[in-house]
């Protein structure tokens, strides 16, 4: 399965830097995947806060294959009830979850 | 279940009937997985089933301990906030053991999650299960239905009242989908009423319930006993009368 390189992966894993911090706003970004991602149907495309900082690690997208990859910064993003789901009727609410580098943009 | 064979004229066979009627893709991928670890000497039935009893004992307590510490000893809670892998150690509690690189599918990142008054933490994992198991145990039977996955993220007020906990809309509910690496748990507020409580105390009612997320602490409560909403108009037939009646 290593022989499965496309440009952005490397034999040799290496930290991506971090580009984002706690406070900065980011929108879930909608990458293809192919059979498995930990990224949820219902937060892409959504913009949140970044919360935390959490460890760095491979995606789960190629660590579930076995393939080398970058190792990227993981974050808990925070968002909205109200910016999730359709007629949310309660203003305070929030959701939080987790996502590789990758899978944000800023916003 | 075996009928005893009859003897004598008239009687036929009886073959047993199957103590189990299904069995899951999963259940067998496993015990395939577990026989052929088993054949190359990977690890022993014995290690397995050692293993296996071992997680299945672990409970609550030393999360109930680590709440417990939390609210009485404020350079602990602190510790906890900041490093919550590391601060398990003090209850006794090392995320790494026994392998040395934590336990399957529960890895090294845990993160406590501190309610206020006006903040309501509640843990879900949509995607599977993931739960915090060396300091909680295995996770309860709810947890991991689809039933709770994939309604808690989308109703989450709706679904901690059918656990008999509903909150004004004026606190904030922070629904954690655990999704990845970080495994985490709630630390309730202290309720009101437990001043000059010994640890023990505090520890009796942080149950794990409070630790998801779907029940708050309070005087009185040990136990996780969900409310049984009983029918209004139950269907009544001769035999349920007969059976209700046994």
């Amino acid at each position: 399965m290593s022989e499965n390189k496309t440009t952005e992966t490397s034999r040799k894993p290496d930290n991506s830097p971090a580009r984002f911090k706690v406070g900065d706003r980011v929108r879930v970004t909608d990458l293809p995947n192919m059979f498995y991602s930990r990224t949820q149907l219902y937060a892409r495309g959504v913009t949140g806060t970044i919360a935390a900082c959490t460890y760095q690690d491979l995606i789960p997208e190629h660590e579930a294959f076995n393939w080398d990859g970058r190792i990227e910064q993981f974050y808990i993003v925070r968002f909205r009830q109200k910016d999730l789901w359709e007629e949310y009727p309660y203003e305070n609410d929030t959701l939080q979850t987790e996502f590789p580098d990758r899978w944000l943009d800023p916003a | 279940m075996q009928k005893a064979h009859e003897h004598g004229g008239g009687g036929h066979d009886h073959k047993a009937a199957p103590t189990v009627e299904e069995i899951t893709d999963f259940e067998i991928l496993e015990i395939a997985v577990r026989e052929l670890a088993i054949e190359h000497g990977l690890f022993t039935a014995e290690d397995h089933r050692r293993f296996t009893e071992w997680a299945e004992s672990v409970g609550p307590a030393a999360g109930s301990r680590l709440v417990a510490k939390a609210w009485t000893d404020p350079a602990f809670k602190a510790r906890l906030l900041e490093d919550g892998t590391n601060a398990c150690k003090e209850v006794g509690v090392d995320w790494a053991e026994p392998t040395g690189f934590g336990t399957p599918s529960d890895y090294m990142n845990f993160r406590v999650l501190e309610d206020t008054p006006t903040l309501h933490h509640v843990i879900v994992c949509t995607l599977c299960s993931c739960y915090p198991r060396p300091l909680l145990g295995m996770s309860p039977e709810w947890y991991r239905s689809t039933n709770y996955r994939r309604r808690l993220v989308r109703w989450p007020r709706e679904v901690l009242a059918e656990f008999g906990l509903i909150l004004p809309p004026e606190v904030e509910i922070r629904v954690e989908d655990s999704n990845q690496k970080c495994r985490f748990m709630v630390l309730p507020a202290r309720p009101s009423g437990t001043e000059n409580w010994t640890v023990e105390e505090l520890a009796a009612i942080v149950t794990r319930d409070c630790m998801i997320g779907v029940a708050l602490p309070r005087p009185g409560r040990t136990a996780d006993i969900h409310p049984v909403h009983k029918a209004r108009r139950p269907v009544q037939s001769s035999s349920q009368h007969e059976r209700a009646a046994g």
